[in-house]
């Protein structure tokens, strides 16, 4: 279980990013937080894993304080969070597999990953991710090769790699275009659950959030604005997290989701 | 798109013409007749350049014909300079290589050790590869391993500085991959950093090696070894003929690595 509990982020230039919030999320649930940019969300999600240290309260894993870890406790905890980015952040010009063994660094050991000699065992466990996405067969392909939907499914095989008890997912389908993005989409929601994972993900598209949260959180200035089930989630509860009434470009549009 | 849907803004008024530019030309100006002026500089003169090329040509004349038979004698110190270039090469490049990502920002674990690497580097490359040469000799003796040793440092004075700044550059996505995936400093280097930077290291290795076997020339003047060594020997004799083949076989060797180097580093980068 995450639990935040007062939790705090004060950029160095000022900027409130996370104002005392607190929030349990369970293990196994796929929730998604909504709000506009700049609203916290990536910060909220970074504070997971330490990327963003807290200013203040604390953020805890199973218990384990992130905020309290020592490098080393920081890169264990890490180590058991897979993490997706908007824009992939794959190593381009190096291969697919060489860019999922990167979620086996922290298990492989600094000596066998510096010479690269992965035991066969992580190498299989890469393998594995990378059929559950379905691309396996570009295993050893550049991943400058690949389409925006295909480097984003090697992001969530590299994650996978970890053997992941938490999957964040920052945006996941911001760079891509709409038919890709539900693939992606409806990735997660299998990965989350067949295996259980805990899984986090940011949204700005309302209908993507209510098609694939079984949690919505919606997020403004930093604080939480809204809490619930995609269900409950109206109208009135979208104006309060943008601040204005729903538009268009708010909505990633329905007819791609039939395919 | 209507005239009428654009909002009615004021057009700005063109900013004023900034001061600097025209102050740049006039420093460039000053300072440049400055260093050549009779009074206060070396007193360069374009026409009384002109007018004494033809002093030189009694010398010139004795660079022809090169005595070809000469060319029997620089093998042996042209493969020197070519060893010499080759070990200085792997080893400068190989020590070039932690040194760049200790010297980036990006890559360093913390400041100190960043600002120190910086001002190692900075004293390293501000001395030129023949003073280091000469140093070397001093405390050495004449032969090549001086000459291996001012070209190790001058190595890693320019791959350091070229690859920090290629690491300065790298694109930071897959740096937080790999932090958030759990890997340490060090492989987060070797994986997200490494290889975005490889190609460029291999250009910039070729590149040096280049140099080495140029800057080797001149070091050997100073006996540090390779051709270097020959060409002082004839030029204090006045051999010029003799000094005509060895400056025309460093050229073809020059650019026979040049080629060699151009083709891999298209197949490389």
């Amino acid at each position: 279980m995450i639990r935040f509990e007062n939790a705090s982020v004060v950029y160095p230039g000022g900027v409130h990013a996370l104002k005392d919030l607190t929030l349990e999320v369970p293990d196994g649930q796929m929730m998604v937080i909504v709000g506009l940019s700049g609203a916290g969300k990536s910060t909220l999600i970074r504070a997971i894993n330490g990327l963003v240290p807290l200013t203040g309260g604390d953020v805890t894993i199973d218990g384990v304080s992130v905020r309290k870890a020592s490098p080393k406790q920081l890169r264990e905890l890490r180590s058991r969070i897979g993490m997706i980015f908007q824009t992939f952040n794959l190593v381009k010009r190096t291969s697919v597999l060489n860019n999922v063994l990167m979620g086996r660094l922290h298990e492989a050991g600094t000596l066998r990953s510096l010479l690269g000699w992965y035991r066969g065992e992580d190498v299989e466990i890469a393998m594995r991710s990378l059929e559950r996405v379905g691309i396996v067969e570009k295993a050893y392909v550049r991943a400058s090769n690949l389409s925006g939907g295909q480097q984003q499914r090697v992001g969530i095989a590299r994650a996978l790699a970890q053997d992941p008890k938490i999957i964040l997912a920052d945006e996941p389908v911001a760079s891509l275009d709409p038919p890709t993005s539900h693939v992606v989409m409806r990735d997660l929601q299998r990965i989350n659950r067949e295996l259980g994972i805990t899984t986090i993900v940011n949204l700005h598209f309302l209908d993507l959030a209510r098609l694939y949260g079984d949690r919505i959180v919606g997020m403004r200035n930093g604080e939480l604005v809204y809490d619930g089930t995609g269900a409950e989630a109206d109208e009135n509860v979208f104006r309060d997290i943008y601040g204005r009434s729903l538009t268009a470009d708010d909505l990633m549009g329905e007819a791609a989701a039939a395919g | 798109m209507t005239a009428g849907a654009v909002s009615a803004g004021q057009r700005p008024a063109k900013p004023r013409p900034s001061i600097v530019a025209p102050l740049a030309v006039v420093a460039f100006l000053a300072i440049t007749w400055w260093a050549a002026s009779d009074e206060l500089g070396i007193g360069f003169d374009v026409f009384e350049l002109l007018t004494n090329l033809t002093r030189g040509a009694s010398i010139l004349a004795e660079f022809v014909p090169p005595d070809w038979a000469f060319l029997d004698r620089t093998w042996a110190p042209l493969l020197e300079t070519f060893q010499m270039a080759v070990i200085a090469s792997v080893i400068g490049c190989g020590l070039a290589l932690p040194i760049s990502f200790l010297a980036s920002r990006v890559t360093s674990p913390n400041a100190f050790v960043y600002l120190l690497d910086r001002g190692i580097l900075s004293v390293v490359r501000a001395l030129p590869d023949i003073l280091y040469a000469l140093v070397f000799v001093a405390a050495l003796g004449i032969g090549p391993l001086p000459g291996i040793l001012a070209l190790i440092l001058f190595n890693i004075g320019v791959v350091a500085k070229l690859l920090s700044e290629t690491v300065d550059a790298v694109d930071p996505g897959p740096i937080e991959a790999a932090r958030a995936s759990g890997g340490d400093r060090v492989q987060t280097v070797r994986w997200a950093v490494l290889p975005q930077v490889l190609p460029n290291y291999v250009a910039y290795s070729l590149y040096v090696f280049e140099l080495n076997i140029r800057a080797s020339a001149v070091i050997g003047i100073v006996g540090a070894g390779g051709i270097g060594n020959l060409i002082n020997e004839q030029r204090r004799f006045f051999n010029y003929d003799n000094l005509a083949v060895v400056i025309v076989a460093i050229f073809v060797v020059v650019i026979l690595i040049e080629l060699g180097s151009l083709w891999l580093r298209r197949r490389l980068v």
